[in-house]
């Protein structure tokens, strides 16, 4: 398989305390994968690398073929990689039409590209169209975080890498959230999605891989690993159904 | 005091018109502020230093102030793109008494060196002189123009901020640099234009403040605590703040030294900062930390 996104042996950390040891995953192109593992795993840290925002120690991280490791972050969407951090963080003082905007910066003289994608978008989120000239920085937490997926969508990327998208929203943008995921693959967008939300982010993967204390100690379908007796216990300290969300 | 219309209507309008050029002044360390963290404390020194450009170019080449003002405010630009370059980017994201004391550092030494080269002499450029009526008040043509030009520089900044892509840039590397990155934002690049323009507006307001005050090598102390004062009073890193801030210091300044005393006037700032850091210390218009 060529991957689109291939990370293999990545090592790596803040200053000297080292956070990730041979980290290996690929992701193909229009594929789903989760990335899962308790917090503090090292989930974020391997995004951020990826996206250059941390170099890496040791390894090598591809994207279609290419070399990330040194290349200047800011050139990412370009190549069809957009990174959405955790913590639904959006441009507070912009409005929501400028945050999309933002998302398609590199594109900005392609007006017609952004009107498509904006249009993607919105129909994607059919909620932020009605809050387009509104402050971002002054809408619930799920909204916000609607529009910071929709802002990393606004590029057109071939793959997203998306950080806990779920994390702290009331159920409905959970499920939302989840719900998009489906469009997405429909769309052929890649997505690597890190989750502890594990079952969900097992269920709707097509493959996924399990961190646990910074290294991938699991991989396989999401079916399979939602049967995986340690991934059971990884997480819940005991079986299938108890405590698991 | 006595209600005088026509007294308290002319004393408003000298408030106005130093508010203005005061607005100008703190913009520049205001934009750097909000994209850098930072306080420049170098920012007065870069405001002599344009002031004294111009002043230069009026009488070497004997130009006139608002023809030198654009070249004193490129080469005050590129000033500020390479401070950025050669010093803040090392200390930058360190300890963030690092680049204070490096922005401290600078002021020094800038002032002792503009005292070497310039001398210790209380400077002006009297070129405009006289005043106009406008509806029964006076206005002296060398604050009118100062305002004006001070004005028009201030919008061409604030609709470069709002509605051009680089201004988005800026705006965007402030609000939340990592996430400017990871959309394509050059934000090194955008931090030293940032720093550049910084110091392009503090030399143009410089400039202009010498059209009505005479300066001398080390007026950049007095004009950066204004800056200050502007910049607390309207809320830290808000644009419209600190054009809040301005009106309120200049028409601060301008009663104080009517009514009280004329020294009163220089105290204003002072005054301003603590009253608002005892009662709002946000700032008027200030949002609070991110
Ligand atoms: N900026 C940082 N500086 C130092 N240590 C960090 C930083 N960010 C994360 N860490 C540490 O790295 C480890 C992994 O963090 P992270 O990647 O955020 O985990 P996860 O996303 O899986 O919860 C944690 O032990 C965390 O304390
Ligand atoms: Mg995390």
């Amino acid at each position: 398989m060529s991957a689109l996104l291939d990370v293999g042996g990545l090592s790596t950390g803040y200053g000297v305390v080292q956070v990730l040891e041979d980290v290996s995953i690929r992701v193909a192109a229009g594929e789903i994968v989760s990335l899962i593992g308790p917090n503090g795993a090292g989930k974020s840290t391997v995004l951020r690398s990826v996206v250059g925002l941390l170099p890496p120690w040791r390894g090598d991280i591809r994207f279609d073929g290419r070399d990330l490791v040194g290349r200047p972050p800011h050139l990412l969407p370009r190549d069809g990689l957009m990174y959405v951090p955790q913590g639904r963080v959006v441009f507070p003082l912009m409005t929501v039409r400028e945050n999309l905007e933002m998302g398609a910066f590199l594109f900005r003289r392609d007006r017609a590209r952004v009107r498509e994608a904006m249009e993607w978008v919105l129909g994607l989120f059919p909620r932020l169209r009605e809050r387009l000239g509104q402050l971002a920085g002054t809408m619930s937490g799920g909204e916000q975080q609607m529009c910071a997926i929709a802002r990393g969508l606004m590029a057109r990327p071939r793959l997203l890498l998306l950080d806990e998208p779920s994390l702290g929203l009331a159920p409905r943008f959970v499920d939302l959230v989840f719900e998009k995921m489906d469009a997405l693959r429909a769309a052929g967008v890649a997505v690597l999605l890190v989750e502890q939300n594990a079952v969900r982010a097992l269920e709707i993967a097509d493959r996924a891989y399990v961190l646990a204390r910074g290294s991938t100690f699991c991989e396989g379908t999401g079916r399979a690993l939602l049967e995986d007796a340690q991934v059971q216990a990884l997480f819940l300290g005991g079986r299938k159904g108890e405590g698991w969300r | 005091m006595l209600w005088e219309p026509v007294l308290w209507g002319q004393l408003l309008i000298h408030g106005v018109m130093l508010a203005g050029l005061y607005g100008l002044l703190a913009l520049g360390l205001n934009l750097v502020f909000g994209v850098m963290r930072v306080i420049n404390f170098a920012h007065g020194e870069l405001v002599m230093l344009g002031a004294f450009l111009t002043f230069w170019g009026y009488t070497a080449l004997g130009l006139h102030p608002l023809v030198a003002l654009p070249f004193s405010a490129a080469v005050l630009f590129g000033v500020g793109w390479a401070l950025q370059r050669l010093l803040m980017e090392r200390v930058l994201g360190g300890q963030p008494m690092a680049a204070l004391l490096v922005t401290f550092g600078l002021s020094l030494i800038i002032i002792n060196v503009g005292l070497l080269v310039f001398g210790a002499d209380i400077r002006s450029i009297p070129v405009v002189s006289g005043s106009l009526r406008v509806a029964g008040f006076v206005v002296p043509k060398a604050r009118g123009l100062a305002f004006l030009t001070a004005v028009a520089l201030t919008v061409a900044t604030v609709a470069f901020l709002r509605w051009t892509a680089f201004g988005r840039a800026i705006r965007a590397t402030a609000q939340h640099p990592e996430v400017a990155i990871t959309c394509g934002v050059d934000v090194r690049r955008t931090r030293l234009v940032t720093f550049g323009l910084g110091a392009a507006l503090g030399a143009a307001a410089g400039s202009l403040i010498m059209l009505i005050l005479p300066m001398d090598p080390q007026s950049g102390s007095l004009l950066i605590l204004k800056a200050f004062a502007v910049i607390i009073v309207g809320g830290l890193g808000s644009v419209a703040g600190s054009l809040l801030g301005a009106l309120v210091l200049g028409i601060a300044e301008v009663f104080g030294s009517f009514f009280i005393a004329t020294v009163f006037g220089e105290v204003m700032a002072y005054v301003l900062l603590l009253l608002v850091l005892l009662v709002r210390p946000a700032g008027l218009l200030g949002i609070a930390e991110r």
